[in-house]
């Protein structure tokens, strides 16, 4: 109880001081924690991105080696109508299972008569695509069977619109070329310059016609949100092993390189930030609490001459220490919910590098995140508090008593 | 036997590589009840002698006994905890703890020791108000005279009913009426409470206060002269 009681007035004796090591701890504590809330939003919105944007669900089921060579022999990879449906009732099974959609992928030209361009296209049930993607306006028709939706840079370039007729051109998976009448049903943005030049998204059924096969190169499965991807995909690894199937499953982050890059990119910024944060606030109390003890040095040779043991001298400085972490971070909590709401609030937009469409700038403000930093900058500053509190227990009485 | 025994105790003090001599085969007894000075000029090891008797420092050589207890082998809790029980101490500088009341000072020792705040508080509230400073128990140092924040130290020294108080050159910071009423405040509580005092001076006229002078000169007791007061 002395040590606290020690501890906070020399604090309030030396406020100055320590509102300036305050402020140090508290502007770190909001970095590390609007830049948490930041990024949080960025890999909520890129999974979303993947999961109902890209489509590509929570798990992707393909044949064992699809991944590494389907595209160079693709008609090997293809699943039949009845491995299909007995996929299908296998997969129904599975807990929080919400849509299964099988696929399967074309590539070729698209024509508007005068001029042609590549395309890489995605078939898949429309039925199963809108539900997979419900808040994208474009959608497919399961009325028309021969209409897609061109990415909005491809539509650009064919000069297509809504009800515009144009040509797709590819080959068979026997290797014979084929071609097809598509009416553009409307446009969408991919969200990625990459694939925004040269996307279409079609039925099932079409691109099956299109490459002659009754069949799929992949089924695509959404769980509900709850449901851990990874979790799923080992439950349903020995079901589809016992039922014969010889497959890859692979869940969205393993299939989305651009949430993996990113997410990799941020977390190594994050850490990077957190390790300077880590510093400053080390420093800072290291350096404040060196200074308390030069300043009280007989103070401590006063304490030790009448009975207070060495232990008794670390615990004032380290309760000093933890008393300015924890306020350093109360304060941070404060400035991250006003700075991370006046953030919301401002409606900022950004355009990331390789993104069609501006983004909203926003800050989560993460309660578990906050309370853990809060945790973790307070040990840090008692321990920060240990080193400069050691020394001075260690301060020999008749010296500490003789400082000047 | 007596309360503080010194056997041949010797210290050194190490200034770079010279070993500098400030006490040299001391032989000492203090009894209980008693209110002794060590005079002598500075450097004269006073205060090498009163740190070692106060269990602040340790001899290079011989033994310290307090209480017919050899206090050679005690680790260094061991001795801060027999400096809270047996010892009580006044420091030339007063050394009061600035972020405390006089009160909240008086209670340290106690609280160091784990006492119960409401026992502490009534132990340090007595001793207040028989140095008479009860009316500034709620007084941070700063706003005490040098006369009071002695005073303040005084109580303090005794809030634990310790078996010796130990007091550095008392006066040394004090103007001369003053540094007497400190001296007659001290022997006053010699005599009501039998608590022993040494105190350390070069104040002549300090002298005759004390039952015991002890003259010390180059780091060795020159005389012992008993009864001075009588």
């Amino acid at each position: 109880m002395i040590a606290i009681t020690l501890a906070l007035r020399n604090l309030w004796k030396n406020r100055r001081r320590s509102l300036a090591t305050l402020l140090a701890i508290a502007v770190g504590f909001a970095a590390i924690n609007l830049f948490a809330g930041y990024i949080h939003n960025v890999y909520f919105g890129l999974r979303t991105s993947a999961i109902h944007g890209e489509g590509l669900g929570h798990l992707t089921v393909a044949k064992r080696g699809f991944f590494e060579r389907g595209s160079l022999k693709p008609e090997r990879y293809v699943f039949s109508p009845d491995e299909l449906k007995r996929l299908d009732t296998l997969l129904r099974q599975q807990h929080g299972v919400q849509v299964i959609s099988p696929r399967l992928s074309a590539s070729g030209l698209v024509s508007n008569g005068k001029l042609s361009t590549i395309f890489i296209a995605e078939g898949e049930s429309p039925d199963a695509a809108n539900r997979i993607r419900p808040r994208v306006t474009a959608h497919l028709s399961a009325d028309k069977p021969d209409a897609g939706l061109l990415s909005q840079g491809l539509a650009d370039i064919l000069g297509a619109t809504p009800g515009s007729n144009l040509v797709t051109f590819t080959s068979t998976l026997a290797g014979q070329t084929n071609a097809l009448d598509l009416e553009m049903l409307s446009a969408w943005n991919t969200g990625t310059a990459a694939t925004n030049d040269k996307s279409l998204r079609l039925p099932l059924a079409y691109v099956q016609r299109l490459l002659d096969t009754e069949g799929a190169s992949r089924v695509v499965v959404l769980f509900d949100d709850a449901t851990d991807a990874n979790a799923a995909r080992a439950a349903l690894a020995p079901k589809l092993a016992a039922a014969g199937f010889d497959v890859d499953i692979r869940t969205w982050t393993d299939l989305s390189n651009f949430y993996r890059q990113v997410k990799s990119m941020f977390d190594l910024i994050f850490l990077f930030l957190f390790s300077i944060v880590f510093i400053v606030v080390l420093m800072s109390i290291v350096n404040t609490l060196s200074m308390s003890v030069m300043e009280r040095v007989r103070e401590i040779g006063t304490l030790r001459a009448l009975g207070m043991r060495r232990r008794g001298i670390v615990s004032i400085f380290a309760a000093e220490g933890a008393a300015l972490g924890a306020m350093g971070c109360l304060l941070g909590v404060l400035a991250t919910v006003v700075i991370g709401n006046g953030v919301n609030f401002a409606h900022i937009t950004y355009t990331p590098p390789s993104s069609s469409n501006p983004v909203l700038l926003s800050v989560a403000v993460l309660p578990a995140t906050l309370i853990g930093t809060l945790l973790l900058l307070s040990i840090v500053s008692m321990i920060a508090a240990c080193w400069p509190a050691r020394r001075a227990a260690h301060i020999e009485i008749v010296d500490a008593l003789g400082h000047v | 036997m007596s309360l503080i025994s010194l056997q041949a105790v010797s210290k050194n003090y190490r200034l770079g590589n010279i070993e500098v001599p400030a006490l040299r085969g001391v032989n000492l007894n203090i009894e209980r009840g008693e209110f002794a000075a060590l005079w002598g000029p500075s450097g004269s090891g006073k205060s090498s002698l009163l740190n070692l008797i106060g269990l602040v420092d340790m001899p290079s050589a011989g033994s310290v006994w307090l209480d017919d207890h050899d206090t050679a082998g005690l680790d260094d809790d061991q001795r801060a905890e027999l400096r809270n029980h047996a010892i009580g101490f006044v420091f030339q500088g007063f050394n009061l703890i600035p972020v405390l009341s006089a009160l909240e000072n008086v209670m340290l020792p106690l609280t160091i020791r784990g006492v119960a705040r409401k026992t502490a508080h009534a132990a340090a509230t007595r001793r207040l108000a028989e140095v008479s400073l009860s009316d500034f128990a709620h007084h941070r140092p700063d706003q005490l005279s040098g006369g009071q924040r002695q005073r303040v130290a005084v109580a303090r020294a005794l809030v634990t009913d310790p078996l010796i108080v130990i007091a550095d050159e008392p006066t040394a910071n004090l103007d001369a009426k003053t540094g007497h009423q400190i001296i007659a405040l001290m022997r006053d509580l010699n005599h009501r409470l039998k608590v022993t005092f040494l105190f350390s001076t070069h104040d002549p006229r300090l002298i005759d206060e004390v039952d015991r002078l002890i003259r010390l000169a180059d780091g060795q007791i020159e005389t012992v002269a008993e009864g001075v007061l009588q």
